[in-house]
C-alpha cells in the first residue's frame, strides 16, 4: 500500500536566465514504512523534489507546473495552502542538512517541539511539553528535562539534528523527508544519527525519503533507490539490485567514480585510477531534447541525443531510462 | 637519512586565546594543535584525517605560515622556517604551495584565470611577459583546461575546473610540497574523481609531497601513502595506509572506520561500534587521553595519563595506553 | 495540471543588452537617467536659462507662466534660472563631498583594516568625529572664517568621513579573511600587489555605493546650511538660499519654495535610487546586511 505517490512531477524556476527545469517529470511511489533513497549530484533536482512534495518552493521564484503528489490518494498539488499547512509537520515532516538554520535561535527546544504538537493536535500546552520530553527521550538526548529549557546554540550539531528529528516525528507523521540529514555532521555523529533514524523507523513505522549525494548513506539506509540526473529519474531499483547491477550508464559511472573504503588494496603499491565521468552536468535553463546524460555517456548514439528515453523495466522492480540498456549490460558482463 | 624530508613538523603547537567578557580579557586557550609531529618524503602523500575541530586545518595553515605556530618546528626541505616572518619567510613560500577546499571563494573573482595562475610566477620573478603567458598556457594544458580559457573570469568555470585552476596555480612555481585542505569535498562525486586522478598524476610526475587534509576516509585511502588520524589537536595514530585500514590499533581509528558509510548494501553493520556522545570542545579537552570520554575500552588510568605516541611496529605509531611499547596489546574488549 | 499564468510561462523575451540591463536594474536606470538630466541641465544652465541675477522689480512675484516657467521671486528674478543654477551648487557640493570623503575614508579604512595597532586609535577618533553635528560644525567654522563653498564642504566632509571609514574597514577585514587572499599570500603575493590587486578592487564597489549615500546626505545638509544662512553666500543661487529667501512670501508665491524644494527632493531621490541599484548590483552581500 502506497502512502505517497509522485506522478510526473515537474517544477520549474523562472529566472532571469530563463526557465530552469529543476524537476522534469519525476515519478515514484513510497510504501508504508519503507525507506526510499533519492541519490544524485548537486543540481539534479533531488531537494527540489522534496520541497515540491511539501509545496515549499518560494512562489516568487518557482512553481510546480505539472504532475501530482498523492498522499493516501489526496493530491497535495491542488490543495489550498491552509490545508497544506495542516499536513506539513503533521502527516509529512522534513529535516534538513543544517539543523541550526531550521531551529529558531530565540526559542527553547521544548517550546519548538511543543508548538508543533499543539498546532497539529490541539492538545494543552502541558500535554505538549510532556510529549516534547517523551520525544527527546526517544531520540536519545540525555537529561531531556533540562534540555527542554535549552536554546539551540547550547546543543552540539548532532544533538540539534536529534532535536530536528524529535520535532519532525512529534506528531507521528506517515512520511519523513530527510534532505542530506547527515552531510553537515562528522562521520561518527553521522553514524549515530543514521542508526537512530533506522531504529525509529522500525519503532514508529514512518516511511522515509532519504535524499543524499552519498552512495554509502544510501547503501546503509535505503530499501529502494531512485537515481536522479538533471531533473529526471534515470534509474530505480531495490538497493541490492542497484549496487549489484546498476543499469544506467550514469549510475555505473557514479559507482566507479567514488573511492572505496572497502576496495582491495592497490596492486604493487600503485594507486588505482578512479573512473572519471567526463564533462559536467548540463545547464537546466535550456531544454534538453534527448537523454540528459548523452553528452557524457560512452554509449550515446544519435537517438540518445534526439529522443528522451522512457523508463523501461529491465527486471522486476528495476527500471531504467536508457535507450542502450542492452549494450550497457552486455559491456558490464 | 639520505635526503631531508620535504616537510617535517616537530611537536607543533598552536593555541588560540579565548577572549570573553566586557573587557575582552583572555580567559583561556583553544588548544587547536597540541604537539603534532610528522615528516613527508618526496613523492609521498601524508593524509591528515579527523573530524571537525580536531585541528587538521590549523596544522595546514600553520605549516603554510599563514598562522604563526605557538611552538614547535616546521622544516621545509631541511630548512627551519618556524620563526621566519614576513620578508624572511617569503623566498620559502615558493617551496610550499596550497590547494584550498572551496573552489568558489579561493579564487579572486575580479581576476582572470590566467592572472591567478600566473601570479606566483610574477611574485617570485620566475617569468614575465610572453614567457609567463607561455608557461601559464602550458600549466592550463597540464591540468586539463583549454589554454584559451586564460582570459575568462573564474565565475565562468565549474567547480571542478576552478579546482584545476587552484592546482595549476600551486604547481606554477615548482613547489616541493603541496598542502591540500579538503580539495575535493566541495565537489560532486563525478568531478571529485577527475581532480583526485589529476593530483595523483601530478604527484608521480613531479615527485611532489602532499599533505592531504580530509575528513573523508575513502578519499584518504585512495590518495594517501601514510595516514595520521587526529583527535582534539593530537595525532592518535599514524601508519601506512594498508596497516591503518586493515589493522587499526587506536580505538578512535577503529570507530572512524566503522562509522564511515560503505556503498555496499551487503556489508551489514552488525556489531559495529558506534561512538557515543560528541567531540569535546578543544577549549576544554578532557584530562589524560582526550578520547577517554567516548572510548568504549577506557581504563581508569586513561583519565589521568597522557598517552604518548609510541611506535608499536615499524612505521606504526599509536597513542593509546592499552598499546604499551614492546608489550602485547591489551585486548580490546569494551569496558562496562 | 496547475494553471500557469501566461506572463511567466511564456518564453522570456530576448531583448537587446540595454533592454536586459534596464529590466534587471530599474533603479540604476531611472536614478541614473534622472541624474544625467539634472547634471546636463546644470552644465547647460548659462545657455538654457536667463540671467539668474537680473532684477526686474516690475515683474515681482509673478506666478509660473509661459514667460517665467517657474515664476519670479520678490525681486523679479527668474525662479527657473535660479533653480537650474542652484542645481550646480547642490551637485557640486554632493560630488566634492562624496569624492573627498571616499578618498579620505578609503585611505584611513585601509590603514585601519591592515594595521591592528593604528586601528584602535583611529577608530576612537572616528567615533568622536561622528558625534559632531555637521550643522553646528559648519556654523562654528563660518563664524571663524568667511562663508564659502570650501567651508561648507569641509564642514560636511568631517562628520561624513567616519561613516566611510567604518564601511571600508569592515570590508577590508572581511576580505583579508577570504580564502583567495590567503591563497594569494601562500602564492607569495605580498605588499603593494596584495593591496592593489586583491584587496582594493574588492572595496571599490561598496565604496561607490557608500559614496552615493554620502552625496545625497551632503546635498541635504548643504541646503539646510544655506537655509540657515551658514552655507554658501546668500547671493549665490543655491536651493537652500532660494527657499530661505522665499519663505516670507510662501503664502502668496509658494512656487519660490516648492519648486527648488521639489528639485532638491528629486535630486536626492535620484542619487539614492542610483545608490540602491548599484548596491544590489555590485554587492549583494552588503545589500542583505544593510
Amino acid at each position: 500500500m502506497n502512502v505517497l505517490e509522485v506522478r510526473d512531477l515537474a517544477t520549474h524556476f523562472f529566472t532571469l536566465d530563463g526557465v530552469v527545469r529543476a524537476v522534469d517529470g519525476v515519478s515514484f511511489r513510497l510504501a508504508r514504512g519503507e525507506t526510499l533513497g533519492i541519490v544524485g549530484e548537486s543540481g539534479c533536482g533531488k531537494s527540489v523534489t522534496a520541497l515540491s512534495i511539501l509545496r515549499l518552493i518560494p512562489p516568487e521564484t518557482g512553481r510546480v507546473v505539472g504532475g501530482s503528489v498523492l498522499l493516501e490518494g489526496q493530491d497535495l498539488v491542488k490543495l489550498p495552502e491552509s490545508d497544506m499547512r495542516a499536513i506539513r509537520g503533521h502527516r509529512i515532516s522534513m529535516i534538513f542538512q543544517e539543523p541550526m538554520t531550521s531551529l529558531n535561535p530565540v526559542l527553547t527546544i521544548g517550546t519548538q517541539i511543543a508548538e508543533n504538537v499543539v498546532r497539529h493536535t490541539g492538545v494543552s500546552w502541558s500535554a505538549a511539553l510532556d510529549r516534547a520530553r517523551e520525544m527527546l527521550e526517544l531520540v536519545k538526548i540525555a537529561d531531556p528535562r533540562r534540555r527542554l529549557q535549552e536554546y539551540p546554540h547550547q546543543l552540539s550539531g548532532g544533538m540539534r539534528q536529534r532535536t530536528m528529528i524529535a520535532i519532525a516525528l512529534s506528531c507521528n507523521p506517515q512520511v519523513l523527508i530527510a534532505d542530506e540529514p547527515t552531510t553537515a555532521l562528522d562521520v561518527t555523529i553521522q553514524a549515530q544519527i543514521l542508526d537512530l533514524m533506522l531504529e525509529l523507523k522500525e519503532k514508529l513505522g514512518t516511511a522515509i525519503i532519504m535524499i543524499t549525494h552519498d552512495l554509502g548513506v544510501i547503501a546503509e539506509t535505503a530499501q529502494r533507490v531512485v537515481v536522479m540526473y538533471a531533473g529526471r529519474k534515470v534509474e530505480e531499483a531495490s538497493v541490492d539490485q542497484l549496487f549489484a547491477q546498476p543499469a544506467h550508464p550514469y549510475t555505473r559511472g557514479l559507482m566507479r567514480a567514488i573511492p572505496r573504503l572497502d576496495a582491495e588494496a592497490e596492486v604493487a603499491g600503485r594507486r588505482p585510477r578512479l573512473q572519471e565521468i567526463p564533462g559536467i552536468v548540463p545547464a537546466l535553463n535550456q531544454p534538453i531534447a534527448g537523454c540528459a546524460f548523452a553528452p557524457r555517456c560512452p554509449f550515446a548514439t544519435g537517438r540518445c541525443r534526439a529522443e528522451r528515453p522512457p523508463l523501461i523495466e529491465t527486471a522486476a522492480g528495476h527500471s531504467v531510462a536508457c535507450w542502450e540498456t542492452a549494450r550497457v549490460l552486455e559491456a558490464a558482463a | 637519512m639520505s635526503e631531508a624530508p620535504s616537510l617535517e613538523v616537530r611537536n607543533l603547537v598552536k593555541h588560540f586565546p579565548i577572549h570573553s567578557g566586557l573587557l575582552q580579557r583572555r580567559t583561556g586557550w583553544v588548544r587547536a594543535v597540541d604537539g603534532v609531529s610528522f615528516a613527508i618524503k618526496r613523492g609521498e602523500t601524508l593524509g591528515l584525517v579527523g573530524e571537525s575541530g580536531c585541528g587538521k586545518s590549523t596544522v595546514g595553515k600553520t605549516v603554510l605560515k599563514l598562522m604563526e605556530p605557538s611552538s614547535g618546528q616546521i622544516l621545509i626541505e631541511g630548512t627551519d622556517v618556524t620563526h621566519l616572518a614576513g620578508g624572511a619567510m617569503w623566498p620559502h613560500r615558493r617551496r610550499i604551495q596550497t590547494v584550498f577546499q572551496d573552489p568558489y571563494s579561493s579564487l579572486n573573482p575580479r581576476l582572470t584565470a590566467g592572472t591567478i595562475v600566473g601570479e606566483p610566477l610574477e611574485n617570485f620573478g620566475l617569468a614575465k611577459g610572453s614567457e609567463k603567458e607561455a608557461r601559464v598556457a602550458a600549466l592550463f594544458e597540464r591540468v586539463g583546461l583549454r589554454p584559451d580559457a586564460m582570459n575568462r573570469y573564474t565565475h565562468e568555470f565549474s567547480g571542478g575546473q576552478r579546482q584545476r585552476l587552484g592546482i595549476a596555480k600551486a604547481l606554477s612555481v615548482n613547489p616541493d610540497v603541496i598542502v591540500a585542505d579538503e580539495p575535493v569535498s566541495a565537489l560532486d562525486v563525478s568531478v571529485q574523481a577527475q581532480v583526485l586522478n589529476l593530483m595523483i598524476d601530478l604527484q608521480d610526475e613531479y615527485r611532489l609531497a602532499y599533505l592531504f587534509i580530509s575528513h573523508d576516509l575513502a578519499v584518504m585511502r585512495h590518495i594517501s601513502h601514510r595516514i595520521a588520524v587526529m583527535y582534539l589537536g593530537r595525532i592518535v595514530e599514524l601508519a601506512d595506509k594498508r596497516t591503518l585500514f586493515s589493522a587499526p590499533q587506536h580505538p578512535y581509528t577503529e570507530a572512524l572506520l566503522a562509522a564511515a558509510p560503505v556503498p555496499d548494501p551487503k556489508r551489514k553493520k552488525a556489531g559495529r561500534v558506534v561512538l557515543k556522545g560528541d567531540v569535546p570542545s578543544p577549549a576544554k579537552p578532557p584530562s589524560g587521553c582526550h578520547f577517554h570520554t567516548r572510548c568504549p575500552y577506557a581504563l581508569p588510568v586513561c583519565r589521568q595519563q597522557d598517552p604518548p605516541l609510541i611506535e608499536v611496529a615499524p612505521g606504526h605509531h599509536v597513542a593509546c595506553l592499552r598499546r604499551p611499547a614492546g608489550g602485547d596489546p591489551v585486548p580490546l574488549t569494551p569496558t562496562a | 495540471m496547475v494553471a500557469i499564468p501566461q506572463d511567466t510561462a511564456a518564453p522570456l523575451p530576448r531583448p537587446g543588452r540595454f533592454g536586459t540591463f534596464v529590466r534587471r536594474n530599474p533603479t540604476i536606470f531611472f536614478g541614473g537617467l534622472l541624474l544625467i538630466l539634472l547634471v546636463a541641465a546644470a552644465l547647460a544652465a548659462p545657455w538654457l536659462t536667463a540671467d539668474p541675477f537680473r532684477l526686474s522689480p516690475v515683474n515681482r512675484l509673478r506666478p509660473p507662466s509661459e514667460r517665467w516657467w517657474f515664476g519670479t521671486d520678490q525681486f523679479g528674478r527668474d525662479v527657473f534660472a535660479r533653480t537650474i543654477h542652484g542645481a550646480r551648487v547642490s551637485l557640486l557640493v554632493g560630488l566634492l563631498v562624496a569624492v573627498a570623503s571616499a578618498f579620505i575614508g578609503l585611505a584611513l579604512g585601509l590603514v585601519c583594516g591592515y594595521f591592528k595597532r593604528v586601528d584602535g586609535i583611529v577608530m576612537r577618533v572616528m567615533d568622536g568625529l561622528m558625534a559632531i553635528p555637521s550643522i553646528l560644525l559648519a556654523i562654528a567654522l563660518i563664524t571663524l572664517t568667511r562663508p564659502g563653498l570650501a567651508i561648507v564642504i569641509t564642514a560636511i566632509v568631517i562628520p561624513e568621513v567616519p561613516r566611510v571609514v567604518r564601511v571600508v574597514r569592515s570590508i577590508v577585514l572581511s576580505i583579508r579573511a577570504q580564502p583567495y587572499v590567503e591563497s594569494a599570500i601562500a602564492g607569495g603575493t605580498r605588499g603593494a600587489r596584495l593591496l592593489t590587486r586583491h584587496i582594493l578592487p574588492n572595496t571599490l564597489a561598496p565604496l561607490i555605493v557608500q559614496g552615493t549615500y554620502v552625496c545625497a546626505s551632503a546635498m541635504l545638509i548643504e541646503a539646510g546650511l544655506s537655509f540657515l544662512g551658514a552655507g554658501v553666500p546668500p547671493e549665490v543661487p543655491s536651493w537652500g538660499n532660494i527657499i530661505a529667501q522665499g519663505r516670507s512670501f510662501f503664502q502668496i508665491a509658494p512656487w519660490t519654495i516648492l519648486i527648488p524644494g521639489a528639485f532638491l527632493a528629486l535630486t536626492v531621490l535620484a542619487v539614492n535610487l542610483l545608490g540602491d541599484g548599484l548596491r544590489d548590483r555590485l554587492d549583494p552581500r552588503l545589500a542583505r546586511r544593510m
